[in-house]
């Protein structure tokens, strides 16, 4: 089995990210679906995987301003975002940038902070514009937001509410390295952290072209059916007690576009679809408690519902 | 639950259409009156369940409406005085009593109709609950099927189109349903070209099987009628009222004349006399339209041994003195019969409990029964002159009054005017009122009606019994003939009347104390009806206008002393014409649409006949072929088509071809899985045949299918590898 044929700007990227990341290949391509369609990612797994690796080794990448926010309960939504702070010189307030005003942020453990910094960070990634002392600032672009969550300590954290997950375009595990790559990762750590090393394959200005070419990848009327059928069907799923949104249509499509596109292909086909909508679903529906403790997964969920809609095979007929 | 769209004004229409069947035979199996009232309120609920009000708006005009036909039908005043409502209300708690007790037979009409309403209530949420929320209408539709069945089958209901009505209908609902049900369960949403998909057949099956149904022929019952054996279980002759088929014998109710009867041979009573005699019951005066009614009822009393107050024959006619005695079979209360020109009652055994008094009616001149076991009538036998019949020739008051000639010349107001065009026809020429009975007498006798008691029709609401009979029918008993006697005279403006009661009977044997006298036997068999026409100074004469019975009244004809009045065409006294069979009571029924119908399937049956062996043979021979075809088909079908896309230049056709190809994998037992991308289904393939061609192939057509952008000649590149793979998939 063949591997398809990539956009060579982007398997460079890939290349490059890989010099530091042993295995995860599909994590990085997802993160890169996430940047081009100018989305965010919602990270869940334990610490310790190469999280924060993947993030900077894909922001020295696109030789993007990295910034890393680690929530803690004590952080203010100024923290995050910026202050005003008395120049007595200039006789004014002055305006000292928080991190959000980087391009690529890490957002570490978001669900230990309290509920208001974690809306100065959505509201951030859902407006990429932030207001502070009545001043609206526009955030910088490209913007793109990884969130982690520690799926396992739940003790003294702010679960993000279900309005909020949707912000994420994409959500996904890490998981460990297999066997063969971790001895490759200690390999490497014997050595000066790699990262120092990495160059830059592109500079933003590409990195906004890769973003606007993304939006040209066509999307056939099938497609859409087919995207709607998927979404449609996590809102009548037995074990479902609240499904999919029109956000999350679009949110899949999106996610196609840009999948398509990173191929190479000008068009969607329907594998994308079947690739993509277990991380592009699974954080948009809510489980009945039932099915969750059955041992369902939102995962399983969508997996079962795109098992059951018909691959479109011939044009509709008008 | 559904929208207020078409559709499901559809369903309502056709459910309603269902609902009505329920009420039609109602009006003509039962008294219930006014049933357009219960239709319109069934119609009013299901409007009122269409568009979806609350259900309290609904509540209050159903409720409103019940309460203001009750009060329409029931009440006088003004609706809004309220002071019968609570009469009403006290009648429903009368009533709740009463059907606790179980005492059905008292409830009061309007109570009767209340829960009718209430019924009709309950079936239309039945219906609804049907419709929208189970989505099937099944069970209602094949209650319904069973009701009208059941209803023709052992009643007069004519269920003919009801049935049709009904498959249609029903059928029509089931199938939408079934659309709405299919489409509910797989999340579906309904495009016109879907229900356009779904309709057309839908409807295309629907008028198919009603035309087969119409036209093909229907095989006659494989098993009895279960009437006459239900009823012979049931036993009970005589008062059956005028539904349903009859047990023949003697009935008092006659307003409605009509229907099949049934043999029935039990006695009714014997009779000692010196020779047959028709015996007289009752006669009727007031034609209906539908049949005969008294005109009012005068009961007096005479002495056992006195003159009975009947019509008696006048002193101008010749009259010889006879006595018979009777025996009725069953001695409580038996119908006292007795002959023409009768005199006297006497010897009743045992005597009178009324110290001899009788009491008799009248204006139909019955007589009342009591207990007897025997009695004995002195009666006299006219012997008439025939030049003193021929004189009366018209209404003349002197000679009779002109109330009584009024009286028994009436006819109903909305009576047919052929009946008189027939009848005036057929006594032209004639000058007197006797000859022209004679010639109406004469004229079943001569024309083609038949003698049946089995295939008689039961006149619908607007249809005229007697014009039936005469016109259209041509089919029936006694009843039919005598009445249209009747009616027929009456519209030439000769007084007649209706007579009921017993033919002869038959001879049993000779009484062995009296020799002169002859024992005879009166079963229900012989219950009859005749016609008695007034002849001025000369009484009621007897006519007998039945095909196969014959009255013998002596008639003095002058130079040739007949002694009878059956010197006239008629067949020799038989009691019951064998009518043949064969005929199917369709014939009278069908009209003439189906005829045709029946003739091309005549034709095609004869053809079919003659050629049945040719056309067997060549119908397993094609059948053969096919399946032997369909069996091989992976032998030949790919080469058709690869002869077929060869030639195509258009490079849309990989659409197609694809397509075909797919069909052909899934044939040779690659199948792709519902779920299944085209990119994956290629990779299985090409591992299966190990090469790379279907997955080339599927790109070409992904960009076809899902970018709709085909690179030019992209059909004629990749015809190759559809070849290939095609020829891959000959078995």
């Amino acid at each position: 089995m063949t591997r398809e044929k990539m956009n060579p700007t982007i398997e460079k990227i890939l290349a490059n990210i890989e010099k530091v990341m042993i295995g995860k290949r599909d994590v990085a391509e997802l993160s890169l679906v996430a940047l081009l369609a100018e989305g965010h990612v919602l990270l869940e797994d334990v610490p310790g995987v190469g999280k924060t690796m993947m993030v900077r080794a894909l922001a020295k990448s696109v030789n993007a301003n990295f910034r890393r926010i680690q929530f803690t309960p004590d952080l203010l939504p100024s923290d995050v975002t910026g202050v005003s702070i008395y120049n007595p010189k200039k006789m004014e307030f002055e305006f000292r940038p928080g991190p959000l005003m980087g391009n690529i942020i890490l957002a570490d453990e978001i669900n230990r902070t309290s509920p208001k910094t974690q809306s100065a960070l959505l509201e951030g990634m859902e407006e990429a514009s932030v207001t502070i002392d009545g001043v609206t600032h526009k955030l910088h672009k490209p913007f793109f937001v990884m969130a982690t969550q520690n799926p396992i300590e739940y003790e003294g954290t702010y679960p993000l509410p279900e309005a909020q997950l949707d912000r994420f375009l994409l959500k996904m595990k890490m998981g460990y390295p297999d066997l063969q790559e971790e001895v490759e990762v200690l390999n490497r750590a014997q050595k000066i952290p790699p990262i120092e090393d990495l160059h830059p394959v592109i500079d933003l200005d590409e990195l906004r072209v890769l973003q606007q070419e993304m939006k040209d990848v066509y999307v056939d009327d099938t497609i859409k059916r087919y995207i709607v059928e998927i979404v449609n069907r996590t809102r009548g799923h037995g074990s479902v007690y609240l499904g999919a949104s029109p956000r999350g249509s679009i949110a899949l499509m999106k996610a196609a576009q840009a999948y398509a596109y990173m191929y190479d292909r000008d068009y969607i086909v329907p594998d994308d679809i079947q690739y993509l909508a277990p991380f592009v679903l699974s954080h948009r529906i809510i489980l009945k408690s039932e099915a969750k403790f059955e041992g369902t997964s939102a995962e399983k969920v969508i997996n079962q519902i795109v098992a059951r809609v018909p691959v479109p095979v011939q044009r509709l007929v008008k | 639950m559904r929208k207020r769209d078409f559709p499901t004004l559809l369903l309502y229409v056709l459910s309603f259409l269902l609902l009505w069947e329920w009420l039609r035979p109602i009006e003509q199996l039962t008294d219930t009156d006014n049933i357009e009232v219960f239709i319109l309120f069934l119609l009013v609920s299901l409007a009122l369940s269409y568009l979806k009000l609350k259900w309290i708006w609904k509540f209050i005009i159903k409720s409103c409406y019940i309460l203001i036909f009750l009060h329409h039908f029931y009440y006088e005043g003004s609706l809004f005085q309220f002071s019968w409502l609570s009469s009403f209300i006290a009648n429903v708690v009368n009533n709740v009593g009463l059907l606790a007790a179980r005492n059905w037979g008292d409830l009061s009409d309007e109570f009767r109709s209340f829960l009718f309403f209430i019924l009709l209530w309950l079936m239309v949420y039945l219906i609804q609950y049907w419709l929208l929320r189970q989505q099937q209408i099944f069970i209602f539709f094949f209650m319904t099927l069973i009701y009208i069945t059941v209803l023709d089958t052992f009643t007069n209901y004519e269920a003919k189109f009801s049935i049709v009505r009904t498959v249609v209908a029903g059928f029509t609902v089931m199938g939408m349903l079934a659309f709405y049900r299919i489409l509910q369960r797989e999340q579906v949403d309904s495009s016109p070209a879907f229900l356009k998909k779904w309709m057309v057949p839908l409807a295309g099956m629907i008028v198919f099987s009603v035309v087969v149904g119409i036209v093909s022929p229907k095989a006659a019952p494989i098993w009895p009628d279960p009437v006459p054996y239900l009823k012979a279980v049931k036993e009970g002759a005589g008062t059956t009222s005028g539904l349903g088929p009859h047990r023949i014998g003697y009935g008092t109710n006659d307003d409605r004349l009509g229907g099949p009867f049934i043999g029935d041979d039990s006695t009714v009573f014997l009779v000692e006399a010196t020779g047959k005699h028709y015996w007289k019951v009752e006669t009727k005066d007031i034609y209906t339209g539908k049949g005969w009614i008294p005109s009012g009822s005068t009961p007096i009393e005479f002495r056992e041994g006195d003159f009975v107050p009947v019509y008696s024959i006048p002193g101008t006619v010749e009259r010889l003195p006879e006595t018979a005695k009777i025996l009725p079979a069953e001695t409580k209360h038996p119908l006292i019969v007795y002959p023409a020109g009768v005199q006297k009652l006497r010897d009743i055994k045992p005597v009178s409990p009324y110290e001899g008094l009788i009491q008799i009616d009248t204006t139909v001149e019955r007589i009342k029964s009591f207990e007897t076991e025997a009695y004995t009538v002195d009666f006299s036998v006219p012997k008439y002159k025939i030049e003193d019949l021929r004189k009366a020739t018209g209404f003349n008051s002197r000679e009779m009054g002109l109330k009584f000639y009024q009286r028994y010349t009436l006819l109903p107001k909305n009576l047919p005017p052929r009946i008189k065009q027939l009848t005036e026809e057929i006594t032209k020429g004639k000058k007197n009122w006797f000859d022209k009975a004679q010639a109406v007498e004469d004229y079943f006798g001569r024309n083609d009606y038949t003698y049946d008691q089995k295939k008689v029709a039961l006149p619908g609401k607007d249809i005229d019994y007697v014009d039936q009979f005469l016109f259209e029918t041509k089919r029936g008993y006694c009843d039919n003939f005598s009445t249209s006697m009747a009616v027929m005279l009456r519209t030439i403006g000769i007084p007649t009347r209706w007579v009921k009661g017993f033919t002869g009977g038959e001879f049993m044997k000779y009484n062995l104390k009296d020799g002169t006298k002859r024992v005879y036997k009166v079963t229900n068999n012989n219950a009859h009806s005749w016609v008695e026409v007034f002849l001025p100074n000369q009484g009621w004469i007897p006519f007998e206008p039945t095909k196969g019975f014959t009255n013998e009244i002596r008639i003095d004809y002058g130079s040739n002393t007949s002694t009878s009045n059956t010197q006239r065409a008629e067949p020799a006294p038989v009691q019951k014409p064998k009518v043949p069979p064969k005929e199917d009571s369709k014939q009278t029924s069908a009209g003439e649409k189906g005829f045709d119908f029946k003739l091309v399937w005549l034709k095609w049956k004869f053809f079919f006949k003659a050629n049945w062996k040719w056309f067997a043979l060549s119908l397993t021979g094609l059948a053969a072929l096919i399946g032997i075809l369909y069996r091989i088909r992976g032998k030949w079908v790919p080469y058709l088509l690869l002869l077929h896309y060869r030639f195509k230049k258009n490079d849309e056709t990989i659409g197609k071809a694809y397509l075909i190809l797919l069909r052909q994998l899934e044939r040779y037992g690659l199948k792709r899985q519902k779920n299944q991308t085209l990119r994956n289904y290629a990779r299985y393939v090409d591992q299966f045949f190990s090469t790379r061609e279907m997955t080339r192939l599927t790109s070409y057509y992904e960009q076809y299918l899902y970018h709709k952008d085909l690179p030019e000649g992209g059909w004629q590149e990749t015809r190759e590898l559809w070849e290939n793979l095609i020829k891959r998939t000959i078995a």
